[in-house]
């Protein structure tokens, strides 16, 4: 009897292995096929009222006035066109990319859904041929009239998918996104400190509240990637924007191991021995961190524009924004795009989709999203901007660097791994762990490698 | 075996019933030999469809290369020597074995000394003592590293403030590059006690009480009665909670991915935490396949050799 079980396992082990190296190994053609299939099922389950079109948007609006605001478009986009139901899904941005890869690898991916920038979501669908170029849209639509040249490019990818920022548009972000320091106004009265204009008068300002024993940075490091933007942001003053464009695009052979890397690194261990960073930042949560802030347990916070709405709940009028103040250049501030939305291969209704990501670009969506105190992807109208408010504050910032052209890249998008190497890099940085020489040597010895495999 | 058997020779009988499929011996046997093994074949498919299938599927991803997108290409044994070329691997692994003390010594000594204690003692209000002391056990690995987030946050966290009652200035604990890996350690040891504990308790009731008794005439205290009573008589309990524990220690990931996601810097990195990373987040499949294959085989040498060592003999 046991041998009889054994060869039973023995058969169902080999089929279940030869079932699945089946599967993945022809994986594009027959599913293909069923996606035909099902997509036609469902289009004749749906035809047989009135004509009526389906088109299924997947974002990372899981919960939150963005949510809100797509559904509303959504809803408004379905009036405008009788007979077209927009159904919108909203995930965690971890689980997009999974239910992504799995949905879109059985053929019942969405029509439309946003593609994580650069090598970890949208340079290996291009190169698999699951998105849908959209350069002729951009002629339609006129996106890149609107948007920044240098917005776009973060959406763009040659044909091949092995160039990153340049090529053709393969999404199109709603949202930008910024990074500056929050501060608390009553803090900054209280000791005297007005907004910084240069990056002295910025270490200026962080002496002064160490002296007083008020934190002059509120930070929370203990998930790993808050530190990204704080010595990105710092990095930014060191820099300039062809550099980075060079690094993170993989254009004119660039390395790590520069002075633009190092110094800014010298600089953020120097701000952790000063003190100028919340003691024991390493143990804090994120969400832990803008909390203590908005509670009034430091002078600033060094983050991203996505936390204007939370943080303008709690602390009203009492909170504003700056960007990290010049240099001798002009300093580049991390930031970019919200995830592009773009169009997934296996559609039926390609055209319909652009025109639904055209309406989610539009004047009615800036204004949407302008009601909800969030960040559009595109320049603001004065009209929008109201003196002492931190959405004021935010969009006046917004502007400038858009006019100026300095809108930078978070650097985790430089390799698919670099999100690891540089976070874990980065902790050991600022705990006195690794110089700053090994700092930089690390980050190149990740960005070699990958550059390796795509020779 | 012995029912089928017995089945035969009933067919093989006078009864009416039974007459017909006599007519036919050669079928009978074969319908009647297969009959015992019907009756797990739903709890096989079962298997093999949860079991089976996913390991199988698991082990052919670890021999290619998928960027989760594409196709993917055959790798062969790539992404295995890919594992043991690569030092974050060592590193991972290593935080596993220093886990070990922490996720199998510690729970075990904690759960036997409360079990002794509170069946030795025969405290009242047992069962309240054994409900809160199990609770830990039962939270979801995910909430108990939530928890102990809250708890040791170094602004507001309860145990800094305890300690700063005593004039202490507690550390980052969690982000500390020296205390992180000691601490997700104990978290897991206090998230761990509770299985041993039961375990223990369970045990301690099948021990005779004239065992008890016969020590307490020779006068053992009961420290004495805890060491040459209580102690050989969990011989077997003890060797099915190491097991278990150790395979929590090798197969560590939720607590210590709510609570550091492997860091500060790599410090936390263990085997399950690198592999999420490499299958999920950056796109390396095969690789992360090949990672969870090396585990569960890391995992069964282990357990097997400890069963061998420790397990009772027949």
């Amino acid at each position: 009897m046991r041998r009889w079980v054994s060869v039973f396992l023995g058969i169902t082990l080999i089929a279940a292995l030869v079932g699945c190296s089946g599967q993945s190994g022809t994986s594009s053609q027959p599913q293909g096929g069923s996606t035909q299939g099902t997509t036609q099922q469902s289009e004749q389950g749906t035809t047989s009222g009135t004509e009526q079109i389906k088109l299924v948007f997947w974002d990372t609006n899981n919960s939150g006035v963005l949510k809100d605001v797509v559904e509303q478009l959504a809803a408004e986009f379905e009036q405008q066109h009788p007979g077209v139901k927009v159904e919108h899904r909203g995930w965690t941005t971890e689980e997009l990319q999974k239910s992504l890869q799995r949905a879109v690898s059985s053929g019942e991916g969405p029509d439309i859904a946003q593609i994580n920038n650069g090598e970890s979501s949208m340079g290996p669908m291009v190169r698999a041929g699951l998105l849908v170029p959209m350069d002729q849209y951009d002629e339609k639509y006129g996106w890149s009239k609107r948007i920044a040249a240098g917005l776009l490019a973060r959406n763009r990818y040659t044909d091949d998918g092995q160039t990153f920022g340049t090529g053709t548009l393969w999404g199109v972000s709603q949202t930008g996104e910024i990074i500056g320091f929050y501060y608390n106004r009553q803090i900054f009265a209280e000791n005297g400190v007005s907004v910084p204009t240069t990056f002295d008068e910025l270490e200026a300002a962080f002496e002064t509240f160490k002296q007083k024993g008020v934190t002059p940075i509120v930070l929370g490091n203990l998930d790993k990637w808050p530190a990204i933007h704080v010595y990105g942001d710092l990095q930014g003053a060191y820099t300039t924007l062809e550099y980075l464009d060079q690094l993170i695009y993989h254009q004119g052979n660039q390395t790590w191991e520069t002075d633009d890397i190092i110094v800014p690194a010298q600089k953020l261990q120097e701000w952790v021995q000063k003190g100028y960073l919340m003691e024991n930042f390493a143990g804090v949560g994120y969400d832990d961190a803008w909390k203590i802030f908005a509670n009034g347990g430091g002078a600033t916070l060094l983050a991203g524009s996505w936390l204007s709405g939370d943080l303008a709940k709690a602390m009203g009028e009492n909170v504003g924004f700056f960007l990290m103040p010049d240099r001798d250049r002009p300093t580049v501030h991390v930031g970019g795009v919200g995830l592009p939305y773009g169009i997934i291969k296996t559609t039926k209704h390609q055209d319909l989709a652009a025109e639904f990501i055209n309406f989610l670009v539009s004047d009615r969506a800036v204004e949407l999203l302008i009601a909800n105190e969030t960040l559009p992807g595109l320049p603001i109208g004065d009209e929008h901007i109201k003196e002492g408010t931190l959405s004021g504050d935010l969009y006046r910032a917004w502007n400038y660097a858009n006019q100026t052209n300095t809108v930078g890249h978070y650097m985790d998008w430089a390799t698919p791994t670099f999100y690891d190497t540089l976070t874990a890099s980065l902790q050991a940085l600022m705990a006195g762990e690794m110089d700053p020489e090994g700092f930089a040597r690390e980050l190149q010895r990740d960005y070699a490698a990958f550059l390796a495999t795509k020779q | 075996m012995r029912r089928s058997s017995q089945r035969s020779s009933k067919s093989g009988g006078a009864e009416p019933a039974a007459a017909g499929s006599a007519r036919i011996p050669g079928r009978s046997s074969v319908l009647a030999r297969l009959e015992p093994h019907l009756f797990y074949l739903p709890a096989l498919v079962i298997y093999a469809l949860f079991m089976v299938v996913p390991v199988a599927g698991t082990v052919g991803l670890s021999l290619v290369h998928w960027d989760g997108w594409g196709a993917p290409s055959f790798a062969g044994l790539a992404n295995y020597v890919a594992a043991f070329r690569d030092p974050l691997f060592w590193q991972a692994l290593w935080h596993n074995l220093v886990l070990i003390p922490y996720y199998v010594v510690l729970p075990l000594a904690i759960g036997l000394v409360l079990a002794a204690v509170i069946e030795q003692l025969k405290l009242r209000g047992t069962g309240f003592f054994r409900f809160t002391l199990f609770l830990p056990y039962i939270m979801p690995g995910v909430l108990v590293g939530v928890v102990w987030r809250w708890l040791l946050n170094p602004v507001f966290g309860l145990v800094n403030e305890v300690l700063a009652l005593f004039g202490v200035a507690g550390p980052a604990w969690l982000g500390d590059f020296k205390l992180a890996l000691p601490t997700v350690g104990l978290i897991g040891a206090w998230a761990g006690y509770g299985f041993c504990f039961v375990v223990f308790l369970a045990g301690i009731q099948k021990i005779p009480a004239e065992l008890y008794e016969a020590a307490r005439i020779d006068g053992a205290s009961a420290v004495g009665e805890f060491w040459h009573v209580t102690v050989p008589g969990l011989r077997g309990e003890m060797v099915v909670v190491l097991v278990a524990n150790m395979i929590n220690a090798l197969r560590a990931f939720d607590v210590i991915w709510a609570t550091t996601r492997g860091g500060p810097g790599r410090q936390t990195t263990v085997i399950a935490s690198y592999m999420v990373e490499n299958a999920f987040n950056i796109n390396r499949v095969g690789y992360g396949a090949a990672l969870a294959v090396i585990l569960a085989v890391v995992t069964i040498a282990l357990s097997t050799a400890t069963l061998r060592l420790l397990g009772e003999r027949k």
